[in-house]
Parts: C-alpha cells; structure tokens; sequence
C-alpha cells in the first residue's frame, strides 16, 4: 500500500514536469534568460549555437505560454527586438528547477 | 545541484563571453598611455584635468561596445547586481581618495608634511605600483575578469622592480601600458575572427 502510494507519488511528480520548458531547445532558452535580464537574439544565438529559426519557433511558444516578453523598438532606425522572462516565466522556471531536482532525487541509486 | 552549477556555468559564459572582446583591456592601455605621455612631454596641467582621460576612456569604451561588440554578439543586460558591485567599487574608490586627499592636505596645512606622505612619496614606485595594483583588483572583482588580476601581480613586479632599478617612470608605464594593449589586440583580434558580424536582423 505504501510503496503504491510512493510510485503514485513519482509519477505524479514526472507528469507535473512543465512541458513546454522541458523541450531542450526551450530549455536551453530558458536558461540562458534566467540568468539575464534581457537580451536579443543574436545574443541567444551565440550562446546556444541554435538556428535563427529554431530560436523564433521556440521563443513564440514560450511567448504564448507567457514565459517570455517580446519588446520591439527602434535603434539607429534599426528594427530591434529584445527579449526578458516575464515574471511567470521565472516563477514557471525555478519550479521546473524544483520539480527536475526532485525527480532525480527521489531515483534509487 | 547539477542544475544549480549549470545555471551559473550559463552565466560565467555569458557574462566572460561578453568581456572577451578586449575592449577593457584596450581602454585600460589607453588611459596608462596618457599618465605615461603626460609625465614624458611633462605637461602636467594635462594631470590637473585628469578627468578628461576618464572620460574619453569612457567613449572609447562606450563606443567601441557599440559598434564592435554588440553588433558581434548581440545585446544584453546584466541584472542589476553587477551594475550595483561596479557602481560600489567606483564610489568607495572616489570616497577613498578624497579622503586620504584630504588628510594630507590638512595636516600639510597644519603642520607641514606629515611623515607618512614623505614615506609614500620617497617610496614613490612601491605606492604608485600598489594603488595601481588595487585598481586592476577592484576592476577585476568588479567585471569578474580573472586576466585582470593577473594585470594587477604584473604591475606590483614592475613596480617593486623599479623601485631597485631607476628608470623615469614613464618608462614603465608605458612597459605596463604596452603589454596590456598587446594583449587587448590579440583578444580583439580573436573575437572578431570568432564573432563576425551580423548583418541579418530578424523579428520575433
């Protein structure tokens, strides 16, 4: 009865991984903006190595999920567009942080 | 604990990678060069306003960054913290030395030149040398930049070895000066050579 209720428990813990972070590509953006304040993409870029394409696929997603602000502005009449985690986004981070932790810890050797 | 480690691992990259690019190094060469051209043309009312080595050092920083760095590796913003370390480390600097100016002035009013600015000043190498050396060690602390550092032991050698082997000053502070730009070129050069620049823009 109780370790059915212990392996309830692991499951329950992996199926609460945020999925939309979980994705490495995601993952890896998330981080990388976890530990700025905000940045641009080419700054994303060559610090993940990701494509330009695959860095807008991924930052749209996270953009809806409401993880990412996207502000656009001009500077020296040139389009820029800088990118920051949202609140949300930190908040959703360090709980995907906890929950990894947890999941790994909680493995037998 | 792996995550934690990688998240700061993350971090030092960016902030390292960012500072690769030799710009600090070139504007600490530049200011060293004009003490070095102030002291060999002797044309101390340059000294009287130092400020403005600081503050073109400043522009060339500033400047360069822009049209070097960040068109090469993009832009970003640091949190807060750092901003605020380096913003400490200037303040205490300038509170320090305006009241070690103070003192002296003080008692060299009151009562002649006190005994331990005779000292500083017999000693000149040995006091000029470590006041340099505690400025590279606060830049490094400040911008986390271990060559820094390895600046500050450089100039403490040069110095203590002037204070045994007389040369005009200038002598070494442009030996200091040279060394640190070479090594801001190479730095530079390798940074453009590993970044090029990026001419596409794209919006999200």
């Amino acid at each position: 009865m109780n370790s059915s209720k212990t392996s309830d428990d692991e499951l329950n813990a992996i199926q609460n991984i945020n999925k939309i972070i979980h994705e490495p590509a995601r993952l890896l953006l998330m981080a990388h903006l976890f530990v700025v304040e905000s940045a641009d993409f080419l700054f994303l870029q060559r610090q993940t190595g990701l494509t330009w394409g695959n860095i807008s696929s991924h930052l749209r997603k996270l953009e809806n999920a409401g993880y990412v602000a996207v502000e656009k502005e001009f500077i020296d009449k040139k389009p820029h567009t800088t990118l920051k985690l949202t609140d949300k986004g930190r908040k959703a981070f360090k709980e995907y942080r906890k929950s990894m932790k947890q999941v790994f810890e909680d493995l037998p050797e | 604990m792996n995550q934690k480690i990688n998240l700061k691992e993350i971090e030092r990259k960016a902030y390292t990678s960012y500072h690769q690019d030799g710009v600090i190094d070139i504007t600490i060469a530049f200011v060293i060069f004009i003490f070095s051209v102030i002291m060999l043309g002797d044309i101390y009312w340059l000294g009287s306003i130092g400020g403005i080595s600081g503050f073109l050092s400043l522009l060339l920083y500033a400047g360069a960054k822009k049209f070097l760095t960040v068109p090469r590796i993009g832009y970003v913003k640091f949190p807060q913290q750092r901003a605020q370390r380096i913003t400490a480390v200037a303040v205490a600097l300038g509170v320090l030395s305006f009241v070690a100016g103070t003192v002296a002035l003080i008692q060299t009013m009151a009562q002649g030149t006190p005994d331990w600015l005779v000292l500083l000043i017999e000693n000149y190498m040995l006091t000029i040398g470590t006041a340099v050396a505690a400025l590279f060690m606060l830049a490094g602390y400040a911008f986390k930049t271990k060559r820094i550092y390895a600046y500050a032991l450089m100039t403490l050698v040069m110095f203590v070895a002037g204070h045994f082997i007389y040369f005009p000053l200038y002598y070494y502070l442009t030996a200091l000066g040279s060394v640190i730009l070479a090594c801001g070129l190479f730095l530079m050069i390798r940074f453009v050579r590993k970044y090029p620049k990026v001419t596409e823009t794209v919006d999200a």
